[in-house]
């Protein structure tokens, strides 16, 4: 059985008087440890697949099942914490809270769970020596970078330790320099066993994955 | 980090929406605090000048006779009842009663009809410092009696059997100093002769004998019937009768006060909800990027819910007690400028306290609801296109 099994997945949007057909009829499945992109040109349904991955946007027909849990078959409330505990999300505009710091932000996650303050720093501080970002972790997140920024957010996604990580566009606010470094930082946890799955535009990024899928207009191309 | 934490760091990084929600709300607990501080102590303060402007109970003999009654006062018993009369001693039984600290002044009265150059003159024994207490309109012209042998008189005594100050005036025999002449009251005083009570028991041979006694009661927060039932029972064989029109217009004056503090409060109560409520919808409104994120990393809806409450009652928490304290300050300030008295002793109620920072946060609370409910049900696609 594969980690993530996607069937007859249908995501249809109301746009006032016209209904948009974002994903038709998508049936695929990813395996454990397997990085996968998702390609496609802009509106070909790649983030709306993402989101529905997530457990954020109901799909209209079809199933998800991840890890043999039928996600939307789940109540609203036990989502939230299929998210927590099986997601971690990764934007392009890198998407973390301006007002809390560095280990604040990476440290979200926890504010829900039942672990102590000083096992929150623990586990902070382990993630931020992976993205080597020790030294800033009382900044703010204006005083960054953006690819600092980006390893941040990335750092908040793991701190659930979730077997899944979604990225949507995760480079598309960077420089080339500073997407290959990110690109790195997804190989390595790859080979530390997390299943990513990748939305991006960059064809080039290919190499990095074990398995591209392409789509158009909401139908699977390639 | 849990929370709370998240609370507590958007309102001190977000410095200028925490800054114009806490404002908002310290100028409404300040207000509402310096309105009801002011209410209740000029209430007090117009309360205990009210409360010695004229009697609100008078006490009569019993008599078996039917009544004669004056303004609602039965006063036949004053003239013609001598089996039942009220003695000097009764007068400071008054003073034993439950209540006794309600009891502001108690002016005893002996009254008897003397003819004088041919004309009947009610001639009025009294204790001047408590009749002076009694009718704070009373202008004298002259001074008040302060030796034997010296009456005040009323300006319709003056002009009927014209006489002038500081001239003699013959009663039963006895000759008095007029000392002090009434100006016109518009009432039965300007018809009488006022001597000294002592003297007039001597003059009339009504020795420790005393025809009514006025009674002023400080009714602004007690009940009025209750001061008559327990000088009822002290004084058996008298009638104990509340001036009904007197406590009428004076809690009326009291309330009309009041009613009008509660009315600027509840104005206050609603501006200020609308504040938050304006404040809080508007940070619901920009923070659905923040929501998505959120969402994202695996909040539920009830934990949007409680950051966004989190923040509002730890504003309100705040405001509620700064408010409080300028609000107390503010009204040591206007108490005495609007009591036109430098020396007056302000009352403060620290329940008031509570009160503030209850109001405070129920302000907060309830404006905040809708909006926070607001950010729960906020789809989750809609905040996760956002990002």
């Amino acid at each position: 059985m594969s980690l993530i099994e996607i069937n007859n997945l249908i995501k249809k949007y109301n746009t006032g008087n016209e209904t948009v057909l974002a994903v038709n009829d998508l049936s695929f499945s990813i395996e454990q440890n397997e990085f996968v992109t998702l390609l496609g040109q802009s509106g070909s349904g790649k983030s709306t697949l993402l989101t529905m991955l997530g457990g954020l946007a109901k799909p209209t027909s079809g199933k998800i099942v991840v890890d043999n849990i039928d996600v939307y078959e789940l109540p609203s409330k036990t989502i939230a914490d299929y998210r927590r505990e099986y997601i971690g999300f990764v934007f392009q505009s890198f998407q973390l809270i301006p007002y809390l710091t560095v280990e604040e932000n990476i440290s979200l996650p926890l504010s829900i769970s039942d672990l102590t303050n000083q096992e929150q720093k623990q586990l902070v501080k382990l993630i931020l020596e992976k993205v080597h970002l020790e030294k800033k972790a009382k900044r703010l997140i204006n005083e960054l970078s953006g690819g600092e920024q980006q390893r941040v957010a990335i750092a908040r996604a793991l701190i659930n330790d979730p077997i899944i990580i979604l990225a949507d566009e995760p480079t598309g606010n960077l420089d080339c320099k500073t997407s290959e470094d990110i690109m790195k930082i997804f190989c390595e946890l790859n080979n530390d066993g997390k299943t990513i799955v990748m939305v991006t535009h960059n064809t080039a990024f290919k190499k990095y994955s074990h398995r591209s899928i392409e789509l158009s207009d909401g139908r699977l191309i390639n | 980090m849990k929370l709370y934490n998240i609370s507590l760091q958007s309102l001190r990084r977000k410095k200028a929406k925490t800054f114009f929600l806490v404002v908002g709300l310290i100028l409404s607990v300040a207000s509402v605090v310096t309105l009801l501080t002011v209410s209740k102590n000029v209430n007090a303060s117009i309360a205990a000048n009210l409360d010695e402007f004229g009697a609100n109970i008078i006490i009569t003999p019993k008599t078996e006779d039917i009544s004669i009654n004056y303004a609602g006062i039965s006063i036949n018993s004053v003239f013609y009842n001598n089996n039942n009369e009220l003695l000097t001693n009764d007068v400071e039984k008054i003073r034993t009663i439950k209540n006794k600290d309600n009891i502001s002044i108690v002016a005893p009265k002996l009254l008897s009809v003397e003819i004088i150059n041919n004309k009947n003159v009610l001639i009025t024994g009294i204790r001047f410092n408590d009749e002076m207490r009694l009718k704070k309109w009373w202008n004298v012209n002259g001074k008040i009696p302060s030796k034997v042998n010296e009456v005040l008189i009323g300006s319709e005594v003056k002009k009927k059997l014209g006489i002038k100050l500081n001239r003699q005036l013959k009663i039963r025999d006895m000759d008095f100093i007029v000392s002090g002449i009434l100006d016109a009251t518009g009432s039965s005083d300007d018809g009488m002769i006022f001597m000294d009570i002592n003297e007039s028991q001597i003059l009339l041979d009504k020795r420790d004998k005393v025809s009514l006694i006025e009674v002023s009661a400080l009714c602004y927060d007690c009940p009025i019937e209750e001061i008559v039932r327990q000088t009822s029972s002290v004084l058996p064989g008298a009638n104990v009768t509340p001036i009904k029109q007197t406590i009428e217009s004076k809690m009326t004056a009291m309330h009309r006060f009041e009613h009008f503090s509660f009315g600027i409060s509840l104005v206050i109560l609603i501006i200020s909800m609308l504040i938050v409520f304006i404040n809080v919808n508007a940070s619901v409104a920009e923070r659905t990027k923040e929501i998505g994120i959120f969402l994202a990393v695996g909040f539920r809806r009830a934990h949007v819910m409680q950051i966004i409450l989190l923040e509002v009652i730890t504003a309100s928490l705040l405001a509620g007690l700064i408010g409080y304290l300028i609000g107390f300050l503010a009204s040591r300030f206007i108490i005495p400028v609007l009591t036109m008295d430098e020396s007056v002793r302000i009352v403060y109620d620290y329940s008031l306290m509570i009160f503030s920072v209850g109001f405070s946060l129920a302000v907060g609370f309830i404006a905040s609801i809708y909006p926070a409910v607001r950010a729960t049900r906020l789809d989750p696609t809609t905040a996760f296109r956002s990002l």
